[in-house]
């Protein structure tokens, strides 16, 4: 049951890069490899999900995952590797998690209640703190493959000028 | 190919409009910067610059250390356009392979700028799958898979006209988030579906600054600090601009 919840999350993340990659424009040659990305991406974050990580570190791998693979991808289709990893990260941003928050900070102002609002105040935090820290660790785990790697294809090229 | 006949103005001109296409069209900062050097080497020049989020400064420096060209040039901020970057980028390099010229270089550029954009029936089609998938992610069921569907649909289309009609980029994303959630509100007000916060969650996802946030981090990462702030700042402000949105419509609800 639970494999098969992972799996169609998975293909939903996959139809959700394929839909902002075309917002974004993206050249057609690279609409299913995005797409193909995201749902690897999705597979990874809820398969460690499943496993017991939370889901700031489980983003976090599912981001460095992503951004490998869009390298990889970036030399197969000739594009630069933004293109791929772009479209594949923004499935995994926390709407619902700063969505949560905003509510909670709402019905700070207005509760009056010691006990109601002490259980609000945890719960904005809590769900404040998430959204943040997912959001780090998507945009510094996709940097950190293009940051190793970058060394690598620097080499690579050279030999190919002369 | 005989390169003297290229003068330094004439090469600095098209790298400016180059460099400018990819700032507007989301390169990071690194990105353009590498992509206009690798340019120049392969036309024989050596470049310094400067790259900001709203202009670009460029100096070109002819090989024989004589002439100078300098110029400024405003960046103006367009959408996100992936083709650009994807065809400057496989261009850059034909530049080294195949000794493009200068004039072979600002064609494809032109090429480039004329490539249409997906339809807008695709685009707001798929977009609109795009948040019923994230509503399926965030626990939907089936009824507010739909919710999902028709909030990013009109959302997006709503985004498209105020762009049209030259409203402030912040408005547009206002008007966007409004619409898209004032449909996932009233579909909640009226109880359609079991989990109908899991569609007013995320229908308004689509408008998320991804690019902004994203390469924010890459600038930073890559030491460009001050670009790095400056698309910080402009995601948060689309931020709060969807957060006006949502939070409009949860007044209008509660009352």
């Amino acid at each position: 049951m639970e494999i098969v919840e992972i799996i169609t999350k998975s293909i939903a993340a996959g139809i959700a890069g394929i839909g902002f990659s075309i917002l974004f424009n993206v050249p057609q040659r690279t609409l299913l490899p995005i797409g193909i990305i995201s749902a690897i991406g999705g597979m990874v974050k809820f398969g460690s999900m499943f496993l017991g990580i939370g889901i700031v570190f489980a983003s976090f791998l599912a981001a460095i995952i992503i951004g490998l693979v869009s390298i990889r991808m970036a030399h197969y289709k000739d594009s630069p590797p933004l293109v791929f990893y772009i479209p594949s990260v923004i499935p995994m941003v926390p709407g619902y998690f700063i969505y949560k928050m905003m509510l909670g900070i709402m019905s700070l102002t207005s509760v009056n209640n010691t006990d109601v609002y002490i259980q609000n105040l945890i719960d904005t935090a809590n769900n404040g703190t998430k959204a943040i820290f997912i959001l780090i660790s998507l945009g510094i785990g996709v940097a950190v493959p293009m940051l190793i790697t970058r060394k690598e294809t620097i080499k690579k090229i050279t030999p190919k000028q002369e | 190919m005989n390169r003297n006949t290229n003068n330094a103005s004439e090469v600095g001109s098209v790298l400016l409009d180059v460099g400018a296409a990819l700032m507007s069209s989301g390169a990071s900062t690194h990105r353009t910067r590498l992509t206009l050097e690798r340019l120049a080497a392969g036309l024989g020049f050596k470049i310094e610059l400067l790259i900001t989020q709203r202009a670009l400064m460029m100096t070109v420096i002819d090989k024989d250390q004589e002439h100078f060209f300098s110029r400024l040039k405003r960046t103006s901020p367009h959408r996100i356009n992936f083709k650009m970057v994807s065809g400057i980028s496989r261009m850059s390099w034909r530049v080294l392979e195949q000794n493009l010229s200068i004039n072979d270089i600002a064609g494809e550029l032109k090429r480039l700028k004329s490539l249409p954009n997906y339809l807008l029936w695709i685009e707001l089609g798929s977009v609109g799958l795009a948040g019923a998938a994230f509503c399926h992610i965030f626990g939907g069921g089936f009824i507010e898979m739909i919710v999902a569907f028709t909030a990013t649909f009109l959302g997006l289309f709503v985004r498209h006209q105020a762009v049209r009609k030259k409203f402030n980029l912040y408005v547009s994303i206002y008007f966007a988030s409004l619409t898209a959630s004032l449909i996932a509100g009233l579909a909640e007000y009226y109880h359609f579906g079991s989990h109908p916060e899991a569609a007013f969650s995320t229908a308004v996802l689509f408008l998320v600054p991804g690019v902004p946030l994203i390469n924010s981090v890459t600038d930073m990462m890559d030491g460009n600090i001050h670009n790095g702030l400056v698309r910080m700042t402009n995601g948060l402000i689309i931020a709060l601009a969807i957060a006006l949105g949502v939070f409009s419509v949860r007044l209008l609800l509660t009352f």
